[in-house]
């Protein structure tokens, strides 16, 4: 998408975009960060399709109406979560934190960390594509060590070996994206008026706006975006390295076979990235909800102090979640997973105030407002209340209590269904809606489309989501390539909503076919949204 | 489906639908948003209703945690009872002895010999009742009383590879 258009101008009124004037160098970083954000939106997007086809498989396999035998189901299973999970949802989320952070004032500073992070990542993935359905590899995405070496005859360790320096390179790719973007935001763009590293650190993490009188800044008002940006970068570059390591590990592992290493270590390094990696959708998606709902309800984000709190809770926080995911490892004999999980289940649901703060920002934002809707904005809210009421069924996940019912059921692959897709997901499409014409120069997609695009993909992912964890909550277990007979009515019914939520994906590749078929516009004004009102 | 799973089922739903009444509550005031451009509201009555929201969270999630993190499955108490070991192994279970006696503690030790695996212990009307890690070199131990005799069956919770929905231990024997 080359096609020769008039600079965006600054996003009209919001009190940190005032001094954002677009002088002949921006302009220019503003071509290239937008043909880098366009060609992260193709790729992650050709990932979900792959994704998506690769996760209705899996549930047509489970309804069996058609035969996935043997390691083929696990293998496909392997693929779809990495493919679905980190190649789309993760992957587009940190493409369009560049432009988020763009829009905000914050232009990309060095390009070599942005094309580090898209190269790795589509590496890595195609190494996670080959290894799985090629090589066999069907150890789930968690791998549980040791099953990587425990194939019963279906992989050999060197697929292992190609299949753990894959996930690295989608590691590495995390890596470079957060240094990215703590480069970025410890950037000058902050103004701060005494320019030291402490000073834009401080700001980057949200201080300007708890402590105005020690970190000042002449741009006024910092831009609340930056603050889940600048905090998830710094958390997952701290989160990935446990998880690093135990690639490291299978990679000697499958190099010589006498290497071990214990397995209740391999958990801790795994869970350590694996559940803030959630986050690392999350976040970004937080920093869009910031960006976008404010220019549709035309007035900034309503937000304060305690907004600022959560993020620096989360900042925290974030690292020292991970036992939540060993509740269920408790080994006699050994004290430290026990004192783990009771100590990471109050750090868990500290982990809510984020996005109760958000929530309550947002919805605060909205409340009374001259709000516009159209395609974008609809989704938005509709991810916004999906974010509601997946993060409640996440409070119930983290409490350890509910294990016994809970724990590897169906209702923990809905309830992430029901984060990753239709709150992050549906937070994907609005932006695509949101940024797309501004980014490729064409006029707005069909609303009548996107408005079916957003009522088939909420009928059918909900409908789908529900039916898994009414299973899950009845004890049908996660990752059975053939479930019990009792769970067959409800796995039968899903692909009934499944159809539904794949018609409208197909109206959406129309809606987004036609939008790019079209001539470029000639008002760059048609993307700039209301009017925002100080 | 077990009391717990209806009971969080339940309680889940009622705080869905609070959240979904609000939610709509919200949506609706755009309708007067529109009709007086957004400017009949006071943004700074929220700003100050921001600490007590947090507030009104921290107390909930507090009290949450005070009524369940006593209930944690390494809290309970897994004294002794008639003894029984469950061995995961891909892709089936060692289970001895195969019956133990009604209303009386049974101490399961749970382990692995090759990879993690997990017993789901089903009860004979089909509902989950018990969810152990079986981890490699390591040993789990739960006490359970059964109250109703009859036959339990196995299931594998944790994926072992690729015969992982066939490893089920389909006869666990709870006699009167």
């Amino acid at each position: 998408m080359t096609t020769a258009h008039p600079p965006v101008p600054p996003a009209g009124g919001l009190p940190y975009d005032a001094d954002f004037a677009l002088d002949p160098p921006l302009a220019l970083t503003q071509t290239r960060t937008r043909r880098l954000v366009l060609r992260w939106i193709w790729t992650s997007t050709a990932f979900l399709g792959i994704a998506g086809v690769l996760g209705l498989l899996l549930r047509l396999g489970q309804a069996e109406f058609i035969s996935l035998d043997g390691n083929l189901w696990y293998a496909i299973m392997t693929a779809h979560g990495l493919g679905a999970f980190i190649a789309w949802a993760g992957f587009f989320l940190m493409g369009i934190s560049w432009w988020v952070l763009f829009k905000c004032g914050f232009p990309i500073r060095s390009f070599i960390l942005p094309e580090l992070t898209y190269w790795t990542m589509v590496i890595g993935v195609l190494g996670i594509v080959v290894t799985t359905l090629l090589g066999g590899f069907g150890g789930s995405w968690v791998f549980l060590y040791p099953l990587a070496f425990n194939s019963s005859g279906q992989w050999s360790d060197l697929v292992t070996g190609v299949f753990s320096a894959s996930v690295l390179l989608a590691g590495v790719s995390i890596l470079a994206y957060c240094a990215g973007v703590l480069h970025t935001v410890i950037s000058p763009a902050l103004k701060a008026e005494k320019d030291t590293l402490g000073q834009r650190i401080g700001l980057a993490f949200g201080f300007g706006l708890l402590w105005p009188s020690r970190f000042k800044t002449k741009r006024g008002v910092e831009p609340y975006p930056v603050l889940p940006l600048a905090v998830n970068a710094l958390d997952m570059f701290l989160a990935t390295l446990p998880f690093a390591l135990l690639l490291v590990f299978q990679i000697i592992q499958s190099a010589d076979s006498g290497f071990s290493i214990n397995t209740l270590l391999a958990g801790n390094l795994l869970w350590a990235f694996g559940h803030p990696v959630v986050y690392l959708l999350l976040f970004p998606a937080a920093a869009t909800y910031y960006y976008l709902i404010p220019r549709y309800a035309g007035r900034p984000l309503v937000a304060g102090r305690a907004v600022a709190v959560s993020w620096l809770i989360a900042l925290t926080f974030n690292l020292f979640v991970w036992a939540h995911h060993l509740y269920m490892n408790y080994p006699d004999g050994n004290d430290v997973q026990e004192t783990l999980g009771t100590i990471m289940q109050p750090t868990t649901y500290a982990l809510v105030l984020p996005s109760a703060m958000s929530l309550f920002s947002l919805a605060a934002t909205i409340w009374r407002s001259d709000f516009q809707w159209n395609a974008a904005s609809k989704f938005l809210i509709a991810g916004a209340i999906s974010w509601l009421v997946a993060g409640l069924q996440g409070i119930i996940n983290a409490t350890s209590a509910f294990q016994d019912t809970l724990h590897n059921t169906l209702w923990v692959v809905g309830h992430f269904h029901n984060m990753a897709f239709l709150n992050m997901g549906l937070l994907i499409f609005g932006a695509m809606y949101a940024f797309l014409p501004e980014l490729t120069g064409r006029p707005h997609f069909n609303e009548r489309l996107g408005s079916w695009h957003l009522w088939g993909t909420v009928i059918g992912a909900y409908g789908w989501v529900v039916c898994q964890m009414w299973q899950g909550l009845d004890g049908a277990p996660r990752r059975w390539s053939r479930l019990p007979e009792t769970y067959m009515d409800l796995t039968r019914l899903s692909l009934v909503f499944l159809a539904i939520l794949v018609i409208a994906q197909i109206i959406f590749l129309v809606n987004l076919y036609t939008t790019l078929r079209r001539s470029p516009f000639d008002d760059p004004s048609v993307r700039q949204g209301p009017e925002v009102k100080q | 489906m077990t009391s717990l799973g209806m009971g969080i089922g339940i309680g889940y739903m009622i705080f869905v639908v609070l959240g979904l009444i609000i939610t709509a509550v919200v949506l609706y005031s755009t309708k007067r948003g529109r009709r007086d451009k957004g400017e009949g509201v006071d943004i700074g009555k929220a700003e100050r209703a921001e600490p007590w929201w947090a507030l009104f969270i921290v107390i909930l999630l507090g009290v949450l945690l005070a009524f369940t993190i006593w209930r944690a499955p390494w809290f309970q108490d897994n004294g002794p009872g008639q003894r029984v070991q469950v061995t995961g192994i891909q892709f089936g279970w060692a289970v001895q002895p195969t019956s133990v006696k009604v209303n009386q503690p049974v101490q399961f030790n749970v382990t692995a010999l090759d990879v993690n695996h997990a017993m789901g212990l089903f009860d004979p009307q089909g509902r989950l009742i018990m969810n152990v890690q079986a981890v490699p070199d390591y040993t789990t131990t739960r006490t359970h009383t059964f109250t109703e005799p009859g036959t339990y069956i196995i299931r594998c919770f944790e994926f072992c590879g690729y015969q992982h929905h066939k490893m089920i231990y389909p006869a666990f024997k709870v006699t009167a």
